[in-house]
C-alpha cells in the first residue's frame, strides 16, 4: 500500500535525464544537415505545429482530468480543479 | 464574459507597434461525457514586438454543468460553475537562442492556480537540432463546498491537520530536443519531471470500506515523469504528412502508462487541410488504488481513493479535423488568409467516465499593425 520510494524515482529520472542527453548530444553533433533552401517541405504547417495553442491547451486539460498519467507534452497542467 | 475578452483584447493592442505582425485566434470547444458538460470559449493572440520579441496571451472560460462536483464519483450532487483562465509569455531571440517566460492563473470557486516558467532553446547544426530545456512552479489552493453552495468545509490537508484551504506546490523542468533527418522528416524527443507536494485528493469523493465510506487520503507527494518522442515525414508526391508519437509515463503512485498515436494530415489544393488522429492510451492503477477498502481505519489502509484516474484502464481516441484557408470562400486581404477550423473528437473510455464527444469551432486571423 506504500508508493514506490522518491529515491528509487530520482534514479529513474537521471536514467531518463542520461538517456535525453546523449540523444541531445547525438543532435546537437549534426550529423545530418539540410541546408535552409531545402527546407521547403520541414517549413509547412503540418511538419512545424498542426496543433493551435488553444487546441493543445484543451487537449491537455481533457487528458489531464481523465486519465492519471500527464506530461510529456513540455508544458505542465494546473489550476483543474478536476483531482 | 463579452466584457472580459474586450478587456483582453484592448490590454494587447496595447503592446502594439508599428509594421508588425500578430494574429488572434477564436476557439469554442463543446465537451460532453457521461456526467459532466462543458463549455469553453478562449481568446489566443500573437503579436510581434519589434524585431525580436514574440509575446502570446490567451484568456479563456471553462463552462461546467450537469457535473459531480466530485468528478468521476457516482451519485454526486450535480452544481454548474464557470473556470477563468488567463496565461501570458513572452519570447526573445538571441541569434541561435530563444529565451522565454510565461505566466498563468486561473480561479474557479474551490480551486486557484497560479504558474510561471522559463524556458531557453538553442538552435546547433545550421538550425537543424534544437534543444530545449525549461522549469515551472506552480502553487495551487484547494477547498470544498462552494460548488456544492454549501458553507466551506474543513477538508484534511495532511493525516490530523484539517483546514478551509489546502496547498499544493509543484516544480516541474521540461527537456526536449529535435532534429531534421532529411528534406521531408523530423525527429522530436521529450522529457517531463514533476514533483507535487501538497494535497493532491478530491475534496468531494468518499472512498467505499467493508465498514463504511471515508473522505479520499491521498499520499501528500508524487513524482510524475514522462518521456514522448515523435516522428514527422513529409510524403511530397501526395502533400500527405505521417505523424507518430509514443508517451511513457511513471510516477511513484505505481502508475505506468503507454500513449502511442498516429496522425495523418492530407492537404487539400493550396487552402485546405485534413486530418485523422488515432491515440491510444493504457495504464496501471495505483498501487493504493482499491474498488473497495478493507477498512477505513487509517491504520490499516493509510490511503483511500475512490479516483478511477487511479485505475487500469484503457482508452481510445479517434479524431477528424478540416482546416480551410479564407481565401477558398473568395476573400481577400487579411481575411485570404483566414483559417476556418473545426475538430471531431471520440473518446472510448473503459471506466466509470464512460465515452465523450469533443467538439471545436475556430477561426483564425492574421493581421500587421
Amino acid at each position: 500500500m506504500w508508493p514506490r520510494t522518491t529515491r528509487d524515482m530520482v534514479l529513474a529520472s537521471v536514467r531518463y535525464l542520461t538517456t535525453l542527453v546523449i540523444v541531445m548530444a547525438i543532435s546537437a553533433s549534426g550529423c545530418v544537415v539540410v541546408k535552409a533552401h531545402e527546407r521547403g517541405n520541414l517549413a509547412k504547417r503540418s511538419m512545424t505545429n498542426d496543433r493551435d495553442a488553444g487546441e493543445t491547451r484543451f487537449g491537455q486539460h481533457a487528458t489531464g482530468s481523465r486519465e492519471g498519467a500527464d506530461g510529456g507534452t513540455g508544458q505542465p497542467g494546473g489550476g483543474c480543479g478536476c483531482n | 464574459m463579452r466584457l472580459q475578452l474586450a478587456s483582453v483584447v484592448a490590454m494587447l493592442s496595447l503592446t502594439a507597434t508599428a509594421h508588425a505582425d500578430g494574429a488572434v485566434s477564436v476557439r469554442g470547444v463543446y465537451y460532453k461525457e457521461r456526467a459532466t458538460r462543458v463549455v469553453q470559449p478562449m481568446l489566443d493572440g500573437t503579436f510581434d514586438v519589434g524585431t525580436k520579441g514574440i509575446v502570446t496571451a490567451h484568456f479563456l472560460v471553462d463552462a461546467i454543468t450537469s457535473a459531480s462536483a466530485s468528478s468521476g464519483a457516482d451519485n454526486a450532487m450535480p452544481f454548474t460553475e464557470n473556470r477563468y483562465e488567463g496565461g501570458a509569455s513572452y519570447t526573445h531571440e538571441l541569434d541561435s537562442l530563444r529565451l522565454s517566460g510565461s505566466a498563468k492563473y486561473s480561479t474557479e470557486s474551490d480551486y486557484i492556480s497560479m504558474f510561471a516558467g522559463i524556458r531557453g532553446e538553442l538552435d546547433l547544426a545550421q538550425k537543424n537540432a534544437v534543444l530545449g530545456l525549461g522549469i515551472g512552479v506552480s502553487r495551487d489552493t484547494i477547498s470544498a463546498g462552494s460548488a456544492q453552495g454549501l458553507a466551506t468545509p474543513m477538508i484534511e490537508c495532511e493525516s490530523g491537520m484539517s483546514k478551509t484551504e489546502c496547498p499544493l506546490a509543484t516544480t516541474a523542468v521540461f527537456a526536449s530536443a529535435s532534429q531534421i533527418l532529411s528534406k521531408n522528416a523530423v525527429v522530436a524527443i521529450t522529457y517531463d519531471v514533476s514533483g507535487l507536494k501538497g494535497y493532491q485528493a478530491n475534496p468531494y469523493r468518499t472512498a467505499l470500506a467493508d465498514d463504511g465510506i471515508a473522505p479520499e487520503r491521498h499520499p501528500n507527494w508524487r513524482l510524475r515523469q514522462a518521456v514522448a518522442g515523435s516522428l514527422r515525414y513529409y510524403y511530397p508526391r501526395s502533400q500527405t504528412t505521417f505523424i507518430g508519437a509514443y508517451r511513457f509515463y511513471r510516477d511513484n503512485w505505481d502508475i505506468n502508462a503507454h500513449t502511442p498515436e498516429v496522425r495523418v494530415i492530407q492537404a487539400v489544393g493550396r487552402t485546405a487541410d485534413a486530418a485523422v488522429r488515432y491515440r491510444y492510451h493504457s495504464q496501471d492503477k495505483a498501487v493504493f488504488y482499491r474498488d473497495r477498502y478493507s477498512s477505513t481505519d487509517i491504520t490499516v489502509n493509510r490511503y483511500l481513493s475512490d479516483d478511477v484516474k487511479l485505475d487500469t484502464f484503457t482508452g481510445h481516441l479517434l479524431e477528424a479535423k478540416l482546416g480551410i484557408l479564407g481565401e477558398a470562400f473568395g476573400m481577400s486581404g487579411h481575411w485570404a488568409g483566414a483559417r476556418f477550423e473545426g475538430i471531431l473528437e471520440y473518446v472510448r473510455q473503459q471506466n466509470r467516465f464512460g465515452n465523450a464527444i469533443i467538439a471545436h469551432v475556430a477561426l483564425t486571423v492574421p493581421f500587421d499593425y
